[in-house]
């Protein structure tokens, strides 16, 4: 029973796997800012009503969201390296997987994300750009001085949730054989036969880096409301 | 490489063939995550002394953890406690010989409690204090408020929320083929497995699990639009 759960392996181990904690949040993060722009062209796509792209961009949001993570992974994992190897004749088996892990992400969250902005950018009020347009403001005025700020402080808490959700989500990336937190519980457990201790590590980190994110979207969403008083 | 569509359509069948398992492993973790969500909603509803507490922290912790963490580490929890309890006690059964299915719905069943629970609290919260009030005041006991007048106003607006729920579980199954449960998914990698023709079996589980999610959210906009009725005709 000794070797059940050795506490004395969970203390050793945390630094070690601590110490690959920058991959998770790089893939986090930078999943983050593809997901964030692409999101914005979805739905600006869908908010201008652009026929084809409207109608291409509501068949993938249905798709991302009907299909689980893991096999998203693995077809962006598979399936990329075919598509460009038949139109560009370029071979990218070479290639390291953590690019396939944050595309995946990246496309992953935009869809997230462009329904996340879409519905903050409808919630502005029609008047505020009509407002906009009779005191002289152009289209490209009005969305960036008007709309884009009031939207954002709404879709602050949904962003939130996306971003932890992308965080949970990240736990995956091991799968592809990334040496982030997951994956170095793995090869821990691969070497030392002890993972349990490893998940437990895993498990804590995974809760604080929640904790944190949520905290800080808390304070973000106070901060930017104190504006939204204002109006 | 190319693409063998003939193979991915083999690949359809057997993915097809293990979606009952699928749906097993979302619809009973559904249910019971109702059943004791609402339990732990009404408990912190109500600010029961220690077992809100311990709930409170019960959802923090199992909604931080990734659902892929949590099942891996039941499995070995279980795996290795169990050979540890089976070699203390002499018994001849090994925990190779349990279903590793339950051990995936355990694991569904505490993640949907703590998330199903989280909505439910929510949708209680929604609902006008005075209604409670209304309710006690014309004699109605808690449990009969709760029974009579809240939980069947929560119902409409829980709906969207538990489809989410759902369409989630179902997407989440997908991870028990890393305890090698033989689901949806891993019944299409198995018939890759032979000839390497991964990207097929990955896109037709992805048909599958799709077209699933998408009849998922049907239904529940079909019975959000009838549920919500009553409410409709209040405002009319």
């Amino acid at each position: 029973m000794e070797d059940y759960f050795d506490i004395k392996l969970v203390i050793e181990y945390f630094p070690q796997i601590l110490a690959r904690i920058h991959i998770t949040l790089l893939v986090v993060l930078v999943a983050a800012l593809i997901g964030f722009i692409l999101g914005i062209l979805i739905a600006a796509t869908r908010l201008y009503k652009i026929p084809v792209l409207e109608q291409l961009s509501i068949v993938y949001i249905s798709f991302v969201r009907g299909t689980p993570i893991i096999v998203q992974l693995f077809i962006v994992y598979y399936g990329i390296p075919l598509i460009v190897q038949k139109i560009f004749h370029i071979n990218l088996n070479r290639i390291d997987a953590i690019y396939f892990v944050i595309l995946t992400y990246g496309l992953n969250s935009g869809a997230f994300l462009s329904e996340v902005i879409r519905s903050a950018i409808s919630s502005v009020n029609a008047g505020q750009t009509e407002a906009a347009y009779s005191v002289g403001l152009t289209k490209i005025q009005t969305f960036l001085r008007i709309i884009a700020p009031q939207a954002l402080v709404t879709a602050i808490p949904n962003f939130g949730t996306s971003m932890a959700g992308l965080l949970q989500d990240s736990s995956l990336a091991f799968s592809l054989g990334i040496i982030d937190v997951m994956g170095k519980v793995q090869a821990i457990g691969s070497v030392s036969y002890h993972v349990l201790e490893g998940y437990v590590v895993a498990a804590i980190i995974f809760l604080v880096l929640g904790i944190l994110l949520e905290r800080a979207f808390k304070n973000l969403e106070k901060r930017a409301s104190f504006k939204k008083g204002a109006l | 490489m190319e693409f063998d569509f003939s193979f991915m359509l083999e690949a359809l069948k057997a993915a097809l063939k293990f979606t009952p398992t699928t749906l097993l492993l979302a619809i009973v973790p559904l249910i019971l995550g109702v059943v004791l969500g609402t339990g732990i909603a009404i408990i912190r509803l109500f600010k029961v002394k220690y077992l809100s507490e311990f709930f409170t922290i019960y959802v923090v912790i199992i909604r931080g953890i990734p659902l892929a963490l949590l099942l891996l580490m039941t499995y070995f929890a279980f795996v290795q406690g169990f050979d540890a309890i089976k070699n203390l006690f002499h018994l001849k059964i090994m925990s190779k010989d349990i279903s590793l299915v339950y051990i995936a719905l355990f694991t569904f069943t505490l993640y949907s409690t703590a998330t199903i629970s989280e909505s439910i609290r929510g949708a209680l919260a929604s609902i006008d204090k005075g209604q409670y009030e209304g309710a006690y005041s014309i004699g109605l006991t808690k449990r009969q408020t709760l029974k009579r007048i809240i939980l069947p106003q929560i119902v409409p607006i829980t709906i969207p929320m538990l489809s989410n729920s759902f369409i989630g579980l179902v997407k989440g199954s997908s991870l028990a083929f890393m305890i090698s449960v033989t689901d949806l998914l891993n019944g299409a990698l198995i018939t890759a497995t032979g000839n390497y023709k991964f990207l097929e079996a990955y896109i037709a589980a992805a048909l599958v699990y799709w077209v699933i999610c998408i009849i998922i959210e049907r239904i529940a906009y079909f019975y959000e639009g009838r549920l919500g009725l009553f409410n409709r005709r209040e405002l009319v």
